[in-house]
């Protein structure tokens, strides 16, 4: 399997998002940002983000382990989509 | 250590023992029990100093994890108030509506709660005292909105001046809004004697010292917000609130700050368990783990205790009516397994001062073994609702034969054999739990209506967990065009864990033999992909 790079799951991760504000009739984005926070922007509450999880893992085709990272840091794309390009790796 | 008959008795003794230990964490900071009483008697002797905004004894938290939303409810009931929680996560709409019928004219609010304050303003009728201890000075606010009396830090009055309230057992500790069936959250109000009976029990059930680190995993407007600072504040311990981010990984939180109590809902253990939060040993430091609110599945107590092998887990089952937690079940490896119920884990045992009856649908008490609803009273029954007689009578009963009155839970469970745990089956009535929060399906549906004009309405939860739902779906009689707007108008006055994810609309929904709507047959046209 060829490597899965952060700009991958970033792509994925804009694809999911802007989906998810469409469905929920909210105004989508174009692009979401490295420093973007999807906790704070409303993107995704608390809720929406075990099913961020469950498609990530779906997209890694590996269950994630988020134990290691920082909380503050898990809901800002840069480093969540450097995260799980790690762990699909299996670098983590 | 006697217990006083308020609630703010039992912080008053530990800031006297223990003031500079750590009271309260939030926002990455932390309070000692001197600043605490020291910010919280200033908040108290402001609101004295203005009797006239406490002919309704009661004040507006409006504070969202944060050291001002703890020093607010401390002010409030030092002033000899009740303490009415605003969150401003939920939608404005609701916050309005909540404090509108609390009455209330005094407001504690943090700076991030501000935002939102200027729609309170506007529509109070009524001059408002607005304490803001986030700010210097509020002189800004004064010249904006002259109709209102504002404080900042600075302007608040001196600690001195405080004067301990008389203590009335039977006052409003804390009024505290539900969803309601009409569409109108009902105001629960819990008196002095419902918490201090309470608080006195748990604390020494759980040896809580002055060693104890507490999580405050809950909102202030969920009840169970109320056991953390009171159980902690009562004998000098810590109490830490992790913020909106940590939420998310509440694991790190737990070690971060050395935890030795945990409170939570159940959801919480599946989401960390569904992140891989819940490795073995991991919190070694919990000495003490408790879960409350909503069905606590076997599996999810079996993983969580592989992850705090040192702690005692207990589960506890309480609807809001009765402070809190009224029965509780100590889970045993052995035992429990043999004791639970559609692998969940029992209620268990009424506490100390509490009263259990199960009865059928015409409150009679039901034989050993059988299936009933679930009623109680008590030293914790709670007073009644907020100016709200016909629901208030709604839920006190007098059972056939009995002489005392009993509040229905609306909780179907079985009454046990002998000196087995009672079991939860489920609600009896059409609330339910979505992700730990009470839900009134009445509430979503009477919303829709109202935006949509449309009478043919019905709130499912779905999908179904062992829990009750993941979320809300909802039936519709009629057309609806345009699904997106309707949901956006919903949004605005509905909490999002109550907004609905889809619409079904037909010209004609499922009907029973009654010719009721059917909302079994509803949910089976979901099962079956509709």
């Amino acid at each position: 399997m060829s490597k899965v790079t952060p700009n991958d799951v970033q792509a994925f991760l804009t694809d999911y998002v802007t989906g998810k504000l469409r469905s929920d009739g909210r105004v989508s984005v174009e692009q979401l940002p490295e420093d973007c926070d999807l906790l704070l922007s409303g993107m995704v509450d608390s809720i929406g983000f075990l099913d961020l999880v469950a498609a990530l893992e779906t997209f890694a085709d590996r269950e994630i382990d988020f134990e290691m990272l920082d909380p503050e840091e898990m809901t800002i794309v840069g480093p969540l989509c450097k995260f799980v390009a790690a762990q699909a790796n299996g670098m983590s | 250590m006697a217990i006083g008959k308020a609630l703010w008795e039992g912080f008053l003794r530990s800031a006297e023992s223990f003031p500079d230990h750590p009271a309260v964490f939030a926002e990455g900071c932390t309070l000692s029990y001197r600043a605490l009483h020291m910010q919280s008697t200033r908040i108290a002797a402001t609101i004295q100093a203005h009797p006239e905004f406490s002919k309704v004894p009661l004040t507006a938290v409006f504070g969202y994890r944060s050291t001002a939303a703890f020093s607010g409810v401390l002010g409030a009931l030092l002033s000899g108030n009740g303490y009415v929680p605003l969150n401003r996560t939920f939608p404005i709409e609701r916050t309005e509506v909540m404090f509108e019928r609390s009455e209330a004219r005094s407001i504690i609010v943090d700076t991030g709660s501000l935002p939102q304050l200027s729609r309170l303003l506007e529509r109070s009728k009524q001059e408002l005292l607005v304490i803001m201890p986030d700010i210097t000075t509020a002189h800004k606010f004064r010249e904006n909105w002259p109709a209102h009396l504002f404080f900042g830090l600075e302007e608040l009055s001196p600690s001195g001046a405080w004067k301990e309230p008389i203590a009335v057992p039977d006052g409003t500790a804390y009024l505290l809004f539900t969803s309601g069936s009409t569409g109108v959250p009902k105001g629960v109000m819990v008196s002095h004697k419902n918490v201090t009976s309470y608080i006195d029990y748990m604390v020494n059930r759980y040896n809580i010292t002055d060693q104890d680190r507490l999580s405050q995993m809950f909102d202030l407007t969920f009840d169970l917000s109320a056991f953390d600072m009171f159980m902690a504040w009562e004998r000098g311990a810590y109490i830490c609130c992790p913020s909106q981010k940590a939420l998310i990984n509440p694991g790190k939180f737990v070690r971060d700050m050395n935890l030795t109590v945990w409170f939570s809902v159940p959801s919480t253990v599946a989401f960390m368990k569904r992140l891989g939060m819940l490795k073995p040993r991991q919190y070694e430091s919990l000495r003490l783990s408790l879960f409350c609110g909503e069905p606590l599945p076997v599996s999810s107590a079996i993983s969580w205790l592989e992850a705090a092998p040192n702690s005692v887990l207990e589960n506890l089952y309480g609807p809001t009516e009765l402070t809190i937690s009224c029965t509780l079940y100590r889970w045993d490896p052995v035992q429990t397994l043999g004791e639970a119920e559609q692998d969940i884990v029992p209620i268990g045992y009424p506490h100390p001062g509490m009263n259990v009856l199960v009865t059928d649908q015409n409150l009679n008490e039901v034989e050993p073994g059988e299936e009933g609803e679930l009623l109680m009273n008590g030293s914790q029954m709670f007073v009644g609702y907020w100016k709200d007689r016909d629901k208030t009578d709604a839920v006190f009963v007098i059972p056939p034969g009995r002489p005392d009155v009993f509040y229905r839970t609306g909780d179907r469970v079985r009454r046990p054999i002998g000196n087995r745990p009672l079991t939860h089956l489920g609600r009896i009535d059409f609330q339910i739990k979505v992700l730990g929060h009470r839900v009134e399906l009445g509430e979503i549906e009477a919303v829709v209506r109202r935006i949509t004009g449309l009478d043919g309405v019905i709130a499912v939860g779905w999908p179904i967990t062992s829990s009750g739902a993941n979320g809300i779906e909802v039936f519709i009689e009629g057309d609806v065009e345009h699904h997106d707007a309707l949901r956006e108008a919903i949004r605005a006055a509905l909490p999002e864990y109550m907004v609905p994810k889809r619409f079904h609309c037909s010209k004609r929904l499922p009907r029973n033999v009654n010719n009721k709507f059917d909302r079994k047959a509803m949910v089976e046209l979901l099962e079956r992909g509709l």
